[in-house]
């Protein structure tokens, strides 16, 4: 494989991964629960219990089927969340070691977040629905606003490491966090985790002005799996945001491994506390912004650290 | 305990509510969302994802069908109740509760039921439901009956396939003279978020309204139960309830759910005068927020001609920015002297200026918007409720 710095584990070790994301998901889901009861005047303990009632609730609801529904794609669909997910973070190094060692890490990690464009319009589209449909319409349109800037902020810190290996870019920030100097790059990938997860503002697809949209006609097991597919995909971006940006293992004291958890943590923490505090980005309005905005500033970006690379060389 | 006995505890207590308002029932939809909320339940936003279904009034013939469709979508276990005024919800809410915990009632519920919904439902009363919906011809057995929320509508291909015994969708034009197909979505009029009773029928090209057509549908006795609990701060409260429904249609949770206490707040105070200076910091806010500002400027704006040209009322010039700001200068208003007089909560405060036939207007309104543009165009006009009645009579 490449001559990174990470040592690639045994499968079995994708087990302790795997938990690892669960355990974030987990935290994601008490945090969400807590900040949601704490702004409806509901009790702090009721909504931090919210993920367990939440969870029991759907395990216990019958799964329904809608006349006429493409059953095998719809379930793939929402099934399919938690597999990228889990694809996503095989590639991020915890310290040392990675669970995969590819030398394009960071192309893989892109194709994944792609893959959720079929995977979120199959669930809309399987159910056989119009608001399903209309909520498939949307995502779509929203990616068209946010995938070209998330694909350019990826490029930024492969430039300054001249890797598209995970490991050799959080190698590369030995002396200064990529984060420091590539702000936009940070946010506007951070933006595009949000709109992958359709977190808080990126969530039109599932708008309660079309009864859930993609998630309209969804229950029991159904829902509890797309519901859990989201917040892994926001853990794993949170987590992938860890060697691209913010240093991966290194730190003090604590080993690398578990640095890297807790910045994963502290980055997932953030976006869980921003879901509710801004107003949707209505896909035909974001792309305007996606376009005029975010792509050319990520580009400027880029090339910034495209100047820094070539001269430090 | 058993597991099964744990799971149903901490399964209940999460509860999905499905919450529908008969016309006229304002104040009782409004007490069963605080009480929902104070027991750490949670609104839904479509059966599919409800534990309970909640009627707020007497749904009446017409109202009947639509309710027992969308009751046959609730995954189960599941229970319903009606409240017909505002001292009823505690209890009602309190038996649907009993009967969500009831394994064995739920195990019978779930035995008789089908798991594939039924689509032949052409007689299953809806033939009554006269609001337009018939004239689209043979094209739209599958798409009014789920009342609001509905699946099963669109399709390719030949006419004559009928999968699942849902009529295919035809063809038209599109805006760029392009074929496209087109859908016939009934929005309403038990969607959340809505002004209740109301229905509107709308062809759709991708997620573009292309034509549409409104109607009410009424329920039992608009309003008969509730008319001793309109109380001073009651106009106020309407108009924040009217601004939480376009924040929350506009995706800003934190928001939506300020104006919503605020608006329980309102209602249950004794001088409701003393939360202007709430209001007021509600609407620093809301106009402090430049996404919101962005994402909502030049939505659906009307300008003095047009409002001239179809007399509509003075308060709906401008964007749905601009509506909203004046709803909420208008909340903080009516709560600036305390009102005594019942008539002050259907004129100053609520439609100013000469009458409007609703179902003249909101075709009109909505016509080449997007379903989420058109509601928030919808929520934006701040109807009022309470001074439905007139109107639902003319």
């Amino acid at each position: 494989m490449s001559d990174s710095s990470v040592v690639t584990v045994g499968a079995g070790w994708a087990l302790v991964g795997l938990v690892l994301l669960g355990l974030l998901v987990l935290l994601a889901a008490v945090v969400d629960g807590l900040v949601g009861a704490r702004a409806s005047g509901a009790s702090a303990l009721g909504g931090a219990m919210r993920p367990l009632d939440e969870g029991a609730r759907l395990l216990r609801q019958r799964r329904r089927t809608t006349v006429a529904a493409d059953s095998l794609l719809w379930r793939l669909g929402g099934g399919g969340l938690l597999v990228t997910a889990a694809l996503m973070i095989a590639v991020v190094p915890l310290g040392d070691w990675t669970i995969l060692d590819l030398d394009v890490g960071i192309v893989w990690f892109n194709a994944m977040d792609v893959l959720v464009w079929a995977l979120l319009w199959l669930t809309g589209w399987g159910a056989n629905s119009a608001h399903g449909l209309i909520g498939g319409y949307r995502f779509l349109a929203l990616a068209l606003g946010y995938e070209l800037p998330l694909m350019f902020a990826l490029v930024a810190p492969a430039i300054a490491a001249e890797s598209l290996n995970v490991g050799t870019v959080a190698a590369a920030q030995d002396g200064v966090w990529f984060v420091v100097w590539m702000p936009i790059a940070f946010v506007v990938y951070l933006m595009g985790v949000a709109a992958f997860s359709v977190w808080g503002p990126f969530a039109p697809a599932l708008g309660s002005d079309i009864a859930g949209g993609v998630a309209a006609e969804l229950s029991s097991v159904d829902r509890l799996v797309f519901e859990g597919g989201r917040y892994a995909l926001l853990a794993a971006g949170a987590a992938f945001a860890v060697p691209m940006f913010l240093g991966g293992g290194s730190g003090p004291l604590l080993p690398g491994w578990l640095w890297v958890v807790v910045k994963a943590a502290t980055v997932l923490l953030v976006l869980v506390w921003g879901r509710r505090r801004l107003p949707a980005a209505r896909p035909d309005v974001f792309v305007e912004v996606g376009w005029l905005v975010l792509l050319p500033a990520v580009l400027v970006q880029d090339l910034l650290v495209a100047v820094v690379a070539v001269w430090g060389s | 305990m058993g597991l099964t006995t744990w799971i149903t505890r901490r399964a209940v207590r999460s509860a999905h509510v499905l919450i529908v308002e008969m016309p006229g029932h304002w104040t009782t939809r409004v007490h069963v969302e605080r009480v929902v909320r104070a027991w750490g339940w949670h609104p839904a936003v479509a059966p599919a994802d409800a534990d309970l279904l909640i009627v707020c009034g007497a749904p009446g013939p017409q109202m009947a069908p639509l309710v027992e469709r969308v009751w046959g979508q609730l995954p189960g276990p599941r229970a319903q109740a009606t409240v017909t005024a505002p001292a009823e919800v505690i209890p009602a809410l309190g038996r649907a509760q009993a009967a969500l915990l009831d394994q064995r009632g739920q195990w019978e519920d779930a035995r008789d039921r089908a798991i594939e919904p039924d689509v032949e439902h052409g007689d299953t009363g809806h033939g009554d439901v006269d609001h337009g919906e018939m004239d689209h011809g043979d094209m739209d057995h599958g798409d009014m009956d789920h009342g609001d929320m509905d699946h099963g509508d669109m399709d390719h291909g030949d006419m004559d396939m009928k999968p699942g015994g849902i009529p295919l969708a035809e063809g038209s034009e599109d805006r760029d003279g392009l074929e496209m197909d087109v859908l016939h979505v009934s929005l309403g009029p038990l969607l959340p978020h809505w002004p209740a009773g109301l229905v509107l029928d709308c062809s759709l090209q991708g997620d573009v309204v292309v034509a549409a057509k409104a109607a009410w549908i009424l329920g039992d006795v608009v309003g008969a139960h509730e008319s001793d609990a309109y109380r001073p701060g009651t106009a106020g409260a309407v108009r924040l309830d009217n601004v939480a429904t376009v924040l929350a249609l506009a995706g800003w949770v934190a928001a939506a759910t300020s104006a919503w206490r605020l608006r329980d707040d309102v209602l249950g105070a004794q001088d409701p005068h003393a939360l202007r200076p709430e209001i007021e910091r509600l609407r620093r806010r809301v106009a402090r927020n430049r996404l919101l500002r962005w994402s909502l400027r030049r939505v659906r704006p009307i300008d003095a001609a047009e409002l001239a040209e179809r007399t509509w009322p003075r308060m709906w010039e401008g964007d749905v920015h601009d509506r909203l700001m004046s709803a909420l200068d208008r909340a903080s208003a009516s709560l600036a002297t305390s009102e005594r007089r019942r008539g002050a909560l259907d004129g100053s405060a609520g439609m100013a200026g000469p009458a409007v036939d609703v179902t003249e207007v909101l075709p009109q309104v909505v016509h080449g918007l997007d379903v989420a543009t058109a509601r928030l165009a919808i929520a934006s006009l701040d109807l009022d409720p309470l001074g439905m009645t007139q109107i639902q009579h003319v």
